[in-house]
């Protein structure tokens, strides 16, 4: 369980969805932006509700413990997909490194 | 209920929403089930409850639980009503579907998961 | 935090009902006392029961969602104070001049029914933690 969870570092790979030349019939970069972006901002969003779900419950507010075990499954699985998508990029990236070379 | 916690329902949603819905409603009836064991023998005690079908059709969630007055429950000589049968009978049925959304809430997370890493390879 | 506080609600229940049980054993021990340190027979005593708020040591006073979780304690004990049962007993250490002995006016068949009440009700709060910490049990599995 990573608590806090610090968010991606892939500025690189976000300049790099914009800069990579695709043949036109194969652009998806508008949408790929947009997909990376929106996992990033699900891992940050819920990696702050599950912080301030736990901190709710440890300090006796009235928060549920299963609502706070569940906002650090949603986190987890926010930063589980945000990885993927990540090296999907990278392995992307990668890929179009070789073949220009 | 930490306020805005129900902000952010990505992942798991929308049966996860529900199924926490749900736990909160258990949650909150298994409460007054155990004010009023305790206060079985209490003078003029009445048994307390939620109305569970209704607040669970009011999905906005966040928002504060009403008990209200059970009804139909016979008061004896001290102004008591509370049935340690009804009682002893709730207790378990609300730990029981609390179990089974559990289960199903867990079922839930292993199947996104494994969507999530099914895309790994490739 | 809102389930454990049920925990302190059963167990203030608990304490009640021990308390209650105490004071009926108390009773159906002494049905034949005549004679207490204080004077006198020995007086029936009652445990009355009052709602009260429980104890709630990690958490804020105010649980929102379903407001203070009520739990129970014994307010008040009730010293029986009718007139004591006087008996013909002229023989007796305790007789009085005109050879009656004040015996305690109790019950003891009621007390049994009570004690019973007092056991079951004391159970019965015992059930009630054991199924929360189940449910406490089954949140934290969700982690796995």
């Amino acid at each position: 369980m990573a608590l806090p969870i610090s968010p991606i570092q892939i500025p690189a790979t976000a300049d790099i969805s914009s800069s990579i030349a695709l043949p036109a019939s194969t652009q998806p970069s508008g949408d790929f932006r947009g997909v990376l972006a929106g996992a990033i901002q699900n891992v940050e969003q819920t990696g702050n509700a599950a912080t301030k779900a736990v901190e709710g419950f440890l300090s006796g507010n009235g928060q549920e413990l299963h609502s706070a075990i569940l906002a650090v499954q949603r986190a987890d699985l926010a930063f589980e997909l945000g990885l993927q998508v990540r090296n999907k990029v990278v392995s992307a990236y990668q890929e179009i490194m070789r073949l220009q070379m | 209920m930490a306020t805005g916690l129900h902000e952010h329902r990505f992942m798991l949603d929308p049966l996860a929403s529900k199924l926490e819905h749900y736990m909160d409603l258990l949650s909150a009836r298994q409460k007054l089930v155990a004010s009023n064991i305790a206060n079985a023998d209490t003078p003029g005690y009445k048994t307390q409850d939620i109305d569970f079908q209704a607040e669970f059709l009011n999905a906005t969630d966040g928002a504060p639980v009403n008990p209200v007055e059970a009804r139909g429950l016979a008061v004896r000589n001290d102004g008591n009503n509370v049935s340690i049968d009804r009682e002893a009978r709730l207790l378990s049925e609300n730990a029981l579907r609390f179990s089974i959304a559990t289960n199903l809430m867990r079922d839930q997370i292993r199947s996104v998961k494994m969507a999530i890493e099914e895309g790994k390879s490739g | 935090m809102s389930l454990f506080s049920l925990l302190s609600v059963s167990e203030s229940g608990m304490s009640a009902q021990r308390a209650r049980a105490e004071l009926l054993v108390e009773n159906l021990a002494n049905a034949e006392t005549t004679r207490t340190p204080e004077g006198g027979p020995y007086r029936r005593k009652d445990a009355v029961f009052e709602t009260a708020p429980a104890d709630t040591p990690f958490s804020s006073v105010f649980e929102t969602q379903l407001g203070q979780p009520q739990g129970v304690r014994v307010s008040q004990v009730v010293v029986d104070a009718s007139d004591p049962e006087r008996r013909y007993m002229p023989g007796h250490p305790d007789a009085d001049k005109d050879g009656y002995v004040a015996f305690p006016r109790t019950n003891p068949a009621e007390d049994m029914v009570d004690l019973m009440g007092a056991s079951r009700g004391f159970e019965a709060n015992v059930s009630a933690i054991s199924a929360v910490k189940d449910m406490i049990q089954r949140s934290i599995d969700l982690l796995r």
